[in-house]
């Protein structure tokens, strides 16, 4: 029942728009934004999470008063993921004069894309990471999510210049994605002048990592890292306990999830991961007014931190309309360039030159006794 | 020094289990020929009928040691009953039939049981209950052994010691011994080669079972996929002792553990199996037939 009444409100909210955008003349046009998303196909929920965070940030804004006295209309293109029907979409929005796009999803899509908003000077801001989509320097491509690269180099800083560790040993199986992980943790931490003392291999669940820890624990590290997998990192985590090593543990991304600390068990207590959080446990207030909005009005947690940093997209060229009062392209451009620091819900960022986003979502919380995380850097800020 | 004392006891650990293992493999082949490929998946059973057990009892106030008594002997006996189904449905139809058949048929039955566990299980990483056993830790001169280590040590050596009394010191022992050496010719002297072959079938799984539940005590972790591991560990240790020998097995599982701890300790970490596995080749280049020689009944 309450289902209904909400859809029947929305549908007479959109009616009163129409109306207030056709009957009023001495109203301004709207700014009009464009989201750019698979909607439908493999990536639905993603797709569908963007189009809704834009259109609750456009919401509230426009309950605001909207920016420079004008409301926000969005249009919404489902590219289904794919490059063809991005491309699609992409001329489809600018035919519709939007000034800015939010999406898409996949780094695919994006780049089929991203000529076509450059040459239309459309800002177009996407959670795509692949290094393809900064080969052209387009002035009008601002990355929202962290570059693949972020995880190595914020772990570096933290082991290095955040909790000082000495001797610093890697370890690491022998998938693609951890030996990729830890050699750009190895090359960062060295660029930052930390000692890498050793880099060794396990077998991935092949259980048996008292050996290497045993060899390990005789260099007397003062922190091991772990790039592999949690059903591994437990188990290396008590092995170490077991063996009396007094390093610390830090673990990569893939350490994050609950069986982590149930096959560490007592021994989990005080294990670092570094991750980006889920949506639901980013520390800044923005992101837990948004996320606590985002399900109030839709009734589920954003499907993915890429919701977020979308959405982070979508406000920061909000508040470069509002600061450069313009709508001109150029302008706003150059306002995003040249912001020193942005505060997303994901962490504060910012953009460089190529429109890659420097400052990264990666935080390092420590596992509690009862399994739960607590962040320790960055230590959680207002703002 | 420590160090090295504790790569010993590492590697003693893991060798034990694998021994335990590698006794289902050689017991089998020594009397039937065949490489029971389904041994490694039977044990991780073990473990998670363990396992269900333990889960299922976490909580009811009973001291930890006696439901780790009572999860052993409900596993084995499970594990032992499975042992001899498996025995009467895939091999003893087979028994006349060409060797390729009977290999195929123990491989579709490790398939079988691996996605049988996952199927009753689930696909994901399952955890043993914690604080079972006495978190006692000892140290001497730099290294560390646990109660847990001590216990599979020293169990294994102990199962070990009395598997060997009864096949080398009793009737039944002599039977099987008699049976592995050449069956028409035990069966002429009277000796009951079915059960003799069925007990084969409850004394290795039932080992097989403590060796699985043995895993899942030491690291706390078990899933569906680890028998296809272990069980190349325990095979490979049946091959390296002599396959069909049982004192063979014993050292082989032993050694391959030490083998294992000693190329990741002191070599290479990211070489550790590819060093192991080129000893065992250099080994059984210059014994073909394994360290103590195959089929060792036939000296007695």
């Amino acid at each position: 029942m309450r289902r209904i009444t909400i859809g029947a409100g929305a549908g007479f909210g959109v009616a009163l728009g129409l109306l207030g955008a056709t009957g009023v003349a001495r109203a301004a046009a709207p700014i009009r934004i464009g989201v750019q998303a698979p909607i439908t196909g493999t990536y639905a929920d993603e797709g569908q999470g963007i189009e809704r965070a834009v259109k609750l940030l456009a919401a509230e804004q426009n309950a605001k008063g909207g920016l420079l006295g004008r409301k926000i209309e969005v249009k919404i293109c489902d590219d289904q993921g794919e490059a063809a029907q991005a491309a699609i979409c992409a001329r489809q929005l600018v035919n519709d004069h939007v000034i800015a796009v939010i999406g898409s999803y996949t780094s695919g899509a994006a780049l089929a894309a991203q000529p076509i908003y450059a040459r239309a000077d459309v800002i177009q801001t996407s959670d795509g990471t692949s290094n393809e989509l900064l080969k052209h320097g387009y002035r009008t491509w601002f990355g929202n999510a962290a570059p693949n690269s972020a995880e190595a180099k914020f772990t570096a800083h933290y082991l290095v210049d955040v909790r000082h560790f000495g001797k610093i040993a890697v370890l690491t199986d022998h998938s693609s994605f951890a030996t990729g992980l830890a050699d750009a943790v190895v090359a960062d931490v060295k660029a930052d002048h930390g000692d890498v003392i050793d880099k060794s291999f396990i077998n991935a669940g092949s259980q048996n990592f008292s050996p290497v820890l045993t060899k390990l624990k005789a260099m007397h590290p003062d922190v091991l890292y772990f790039s592999g997998y949690y059903s591994d990192g437990g188990l290396i985590r008590a092995q170490m306990v077991q063996l009396g090593m007094k390093a610390a543990f830090v673990g990569g991304d893939a350490n994050q999830n609950v069986a982590f600390a149930k096959i560490a068990g007592p021994a989990a207590a005080g294990s670092v991961i570094i991750n980006v959080p889920a949506p639901a446990d980013l520390p800044y207030p923005v992101a837990k007014t948004f996320v606590a909005a985002y399900k109030a009005k839709y009734g589920a947690l954003p499907p993915s931190v890429f919701t977020l940093t979308n959405a982070d997209g979508m406000r920061a060229v909000m508040q470069a309309i509002a600061a450069t009062k313009s709508v001109k392209p150029a302008k706003l451009e150059a306002y995003l360039h040249g912001m020193k620091s942005f505060q997303g819900l994901t962490g504060t960022f910012a953009w460089n030159a190529k429109g890659e986003r420097t400052g990264s979502p990666f935080v390092a919380f420590e596992v509690q006794k009862d399994g739960s995380y607590r962040i320790l850097y960055p230590a959680p800020t207002a703002g | 020094m420590g160090t090295f004392i504790q790569q010993v006891v590492n590697g003693l650990t893991v060798g034990g289990i694998y021994a335990l293992i590698a006794l289902g493999y050689t017991m089998v082949y020594g009397v039937m020929r065949l490489i029971n490929f389904a041994h490694g998946d039977l044990c991780i059973l073990g473990a998670f009928v363990g396992l269900s057990l333990l889960t299922g009892a976490a909580g009811s106030g009973h001291p930890g040691a006696a439901l780790l008594l009572l999860a052993f002997v409900v596993s084995i006996i499970a594990i032992a009953v499975a042992g001899v189904v498996l025995e009467r449905i895939a091999y003893r139809p087979l028994r006349k039939a060409d060797r390729l058949a009977a290999v195929v048929s123990a491989l579709g039955a490790s398939l079988m049981i691996e996605n049988g566990i996952m199927l009753v299980w689930g696909p994901q990483v399952h955890v043993f209950p914690a604080g079972l056993l006495p978190a006692t830790t000892w140290h001497f001169a730099g290294a560390t052994i646990s109660f847990v280590q001590v216990m599979i040590i020293l169990a294994s050596l102990v199962l070990m010691a009395a598997l060997y009394a009864f096949v080398n010191h009793t009737r039944f022992g002599t039977a099987i011994r008699a049976a592995a050496i050449d069956q028409d010719a035990a069966r002429l002297m009277g000796i009951n080669v079915n059960r003799v072959i069925t007990s084969v079938f409850i004394i290795g799984p039932g080992l097989g079972a403590i060796g699985g539940l043995f895993i899942g005590i030491y690291y706390r972790e078990a899933y569906f996929t680890m028998g296809w591991t272990y069980g190349l560990y325990a095979f490979i240790a049946a091959i390296l002792g002599g396959i069909g020998n049982i004192p063979g097995a014993m050292l082989g599982g032993v050694l391959l553990g030490l083998f294992n701890a000693f190329a990741a300790g002191y070599v290479s970490s990211s070489w550790q199996d590819a060093i192991t596995f080129g000893l065992l080749i250099a080994i059984l280049l210059v014994r073909p037939s394994g360290l103590l020689g195959e089929r060792v009944a036939e000296k007695v």
